[in-house]
């Protein structure tokens, strides 16, 4: 329940903030990459260190980590199956023999299908996600989103604690 | 208004969640490593690998490990090896591209066989995994071998009751019986179709006419002519319908010689209800000893199974099962390089270890690396020491892998154990063991041999008061010395196994004596019970087509004579008219 609260504060908040529809879509598709892949593997601390460093909507990238785990657990044997056809195909062999024998790069996991296979499908599903979240985020607030911030139960919502931890993140 | 790119005030932030994932991993690196290693290896060996201590110390490329406990993968309370100290000398630079690699270990206080209080197989009750797939594997392998169930417990030789129904010579009995009244219908038809009756009484009055009649009566020598042509008409007939007759008879008579053909494998169905005990002196010892001897070959299999699978030859990518988490493990690959190092090496290693519960033992392993072809030797291992001569090799190193392994040891304590089949108890005492085993591809040799000269036999109950149960025991308690052999040869996919042990032709030898008039008498006994369901329904179908063939033949041998003699009489009363043979 606390989780599904601040899963709702952090959508409102981050609809809400003063970043710009770019800013939160950006977050969302860089929080996605860590929800679909794996998480404790390299690309996931550069990920997180660019949600951190560049000025993208932090909440945005929390809220698109919370929402994409669960895709990502539901797509593991897609991911799996990408991943065999790409560490296994004869032409991206020798690119894959050089990677796996430079030091570093296999600290990154990459040789595994279901890491592999799923960082390029976040990768790749990042571009699209990014446009759709920025014209959904722009129409929201063009439309209901200042309705929304009078309504009372917005107030309720944005008066917590856990809103106020935000706050130190917001953009 | 322009939006900044990057959030300087958050490097702050950042350096402090670096700064504290620093402190953990010093804090939690030992730990960490510790648990990666239990979870790693029991994944890799199917079998728990417990570790009691840790320590990493990166500084001077040394790991130390205190405590390792690795489980069976095939006895659920016994332990595969235990260590007291392991010190593993690593190559740091390797670790940034995630290879293992160590140049020595020197591992002290190792013990085999140990006991332990919970069950420590994975691999066993799961069958997940390389070593759940080699496992089951490796049980399929040995479930090909042909154990002999030597059936003399009791001593007594078992008859299961015989079903009436499944004996082939009644129903071939009806068959006949039935062909018989068959044939009678057919041939009394083909009989009355002769119509004989009207040819010979024509004939008769032909002959008495001819009998008053004078040289001038044409008319009278002309039907006496046509009369004899009538006769040779129907004797025609009837020869066709004898000849008919005598080929149905020979089929009924081919029918008889069926039924005894069918009774002779009643007798071999009856038979093989009966529960004859081996007689057999390769038989004896493979039902003696063969389950004991399965054991040590499937686990030797097992091993150098795995082995090849986490020590593949050639440089082809190659994948393994990933590591255990929340989400999907997939799979990792491998991809070896020329003149790069393998995924893992151990260059050399120095065993301690203790047999017999003091012995110090000392050992040698070299050249273990994931990707043999990349280290260019093939791994070796020797261990010696008193009553102990240990040697192992696995050469994965080109095409087709080879592995090599033979022990002896002495002077060690067997398990007592149950005889197969007999309710004897077998303590082997202290004995010589022996293993030799060779996987070349698909090609295994193998050899596992016991010896001992004191060993003790021990009677149980079931034994008492019964003939062979009495032979046995008098036969093998005064055995003291044993001598057991059993090999393995052939491809993976057909092996073969033989056993022989000097109790083989003892044993087999008694039992000739003993049980061969008692078989003799059983079989006697089976026969006589044979008969008696089949001489029912066999012997009124013999008189029946006896009968039958001598009563049809005789009725046609008759109408033939009564035929002949008119045509005799009718072609001399001619000639008596008629002496000289008109054109």
């Amino acid at each position: 329940m606390f989780a599904l609260v601040k899963l709702i504060q952090s959508l409102l908040g981050a609809l809400h903030s003063e970043g710009t529809p770019g800013q939160l879509a950006a977050g969302i598709a860089l929080g996605s990459i860590m929800g679909l892949t794996p998480l404790v593997n390299f690309h996931n601390a550069v990920v997180f260190a660019l949600i951190l460093l560049l000025n993208v909507s932090f909440a945005g990238g929390m809220l698109g980590w919370a929402v994409f785990v669960p895709v990502g657990f539901v797509l593991d044997p897609l991911f799996d199956w990408i991943g065999h056809q790409l560490l296994f195909a004869a032409s991206l062999r020798s690119l894959w023999t050089t990677l796996y024998n430079t030091p570093v790069v296999p600290l990154t996991n990459f040789n595994n299908t279901v890491v592999l296979g799923s960082l390029v499908f976040a990768l790749l599903f990042a571009i699209p996600l990014f446009f759709a979240v920025r014209w959904a985020v722009t129409r929201y607030r063009a439309t209901i989103g200042e309705r929304v911030r009078q309504s009372r139960w917005y107030q309720a919502v944005t008066a917590s604690k856990v809103y106020n931890v935000y706050r130190l993140f917001k953009p | 208004m322009s939006v900044k790119i990057f959030r300087w005030r958050a490097i702050g932030p950042l350096l402090v969640l670096v700064v504290i994932a620093g402190i953990l991993w010093w804090l939690f690196a030992d730990t960490i490593a510790r648990r990666e290693t239990q979870k790693v290896g029991t994944q890799m060996l199917g079998a728990k690998v417990e570790i009691q201590d840790l320590h990493l110390d990166l500084k001077n490329g040394d790991v130390t490990i205190r405590g390792l406990t690795i489980a069976s993968p095939h006895e659920p309370f016994k332990n595969l090896i235990q260590a007291d100290e392991i010190v593993a000398d690593l190559d740091m630079l390797p670790l940034t591209e995630k290879k293992i690699i160590i140049d020595r270990i020197a591992a002290n206080g190792l013990r085999f066989g140990t006991p332990r209080r919970t069950d420590g197989r994975v691999a066993a009750k799961t069958g997940e995994g390389i070593a759940g797939r080699v496992l089951l594997e490796a049980r399929q392998w040995a479930s090909q071998f042909q154990v002999p169930v030597l059936q003399l417990a009791t001593g007594k030789l078992s008859i299961d009751s015989l079903d009436p129904r499944k004996l082939s010579t009644i129903p071939a009995a009806e068959a006949l019986a039935a062909r018989a009244d068959s044939s009678r219908r057919a041939w009394q038809t083909a009989f009355d179709g002769l119509r004989l009756g009207p040819t010979l009484d024509s004939a008769n009055a032909t002959l008495e006419r001819l009998r008053r009649a004078r040289v001038t009566d044409l008319a009278a020598l002309n039907d006496g002519r046509r009369a004899i042509d009538q006769l040779k008409r129907a004797r025609d007939r009837v020869t066709a319908l004898e000849r008919g007759v005598k080929d149905g008879a020979a089929g009924l008579r081919a029918g008889l010689a069926g039924l005894d053909s069918a009774r002779r494998r009643d007798y071999a169905f009856a038979r093989s209800l009966l529960k004859l005990p081996s007689l057999d002196a390769p038989e004896v010892g493979a039902a003696l000893f063969a389950p004991g001897a399965i054991t040590p070959f499937e686990r030797v299999f097992y091993w150098a199974q795995l082995a090849r699978r986490y020590m593949p030859p050639g440089l082809w990518p190659r994948a393994t099962t990933g590591p255990t988490r929340l989400r999907h493990a997939g799979e990792d690959v491998r991809f070896p390089k020329e003149r790069s190092l393998p995924r893992f090496l151990l260059r050399s290693a120095e065993l301690s270890f203790l047999l017999k519960g003091t012995q110090r033992y000392a050992g040698r392993l070299t050249g273990l690396a994931s990707d043999p072809a990349l280290y260019g030797r093939p791994t070796l291992f020797g261990a010696t020491g008193p009553q102990l001569a240990a040697g192992a090799m696995l050469d994965h190193v080109r095409g087709v892998p080879e592995d090599t392994a033979g022990v002896t040891v002495g002077g060690i304590r067997l398990p007592a154990f149950q005889v197969p089949a007999l309710p004897l108890r077998l303590d082997p005492g202290d004995a010589t063991a022996q293993l030799g085993f060779n996987l070349r591809g698909d090609t295994v040799h193998a050899r596992w041999a016991i010896r001992s000269s004191n060993v003790q036999w021990a009677r149980d109950s079931g034994l008492a008061h019964t003939l062979v149960g009495d032979l046995i025991w008098r036969t093998v308690s005064g055995i003291s010395n044993l001598e057991v052999e059993a090999r393995v040869s052939g491809t993976i996919a057909h092996p073969q196994l033989a056993v022989r042990s000097n109790l083989d032709q003892a044993i087999a030898a008694r039992l000739r004596a003993v049980l061969g008039e008692e078989v003799a008498a059983a079989e006697r006994r089976l026969r006589a019970q044979v008969d008696a369901f089949v001489n029912a329904k066999v012997e009124p179908v013999r008189a029946r087509v006896t009968e039958l063939q001598t009563q049809v033949l005789d009725q046609v041998a008759q109408q033939r004579a009564r035929v002949d003699e008119l045509q005799r009489s009718l072609e001399q009363r001619l000639r008596e008219l008629v002496p000289v043979r008109l054109p």
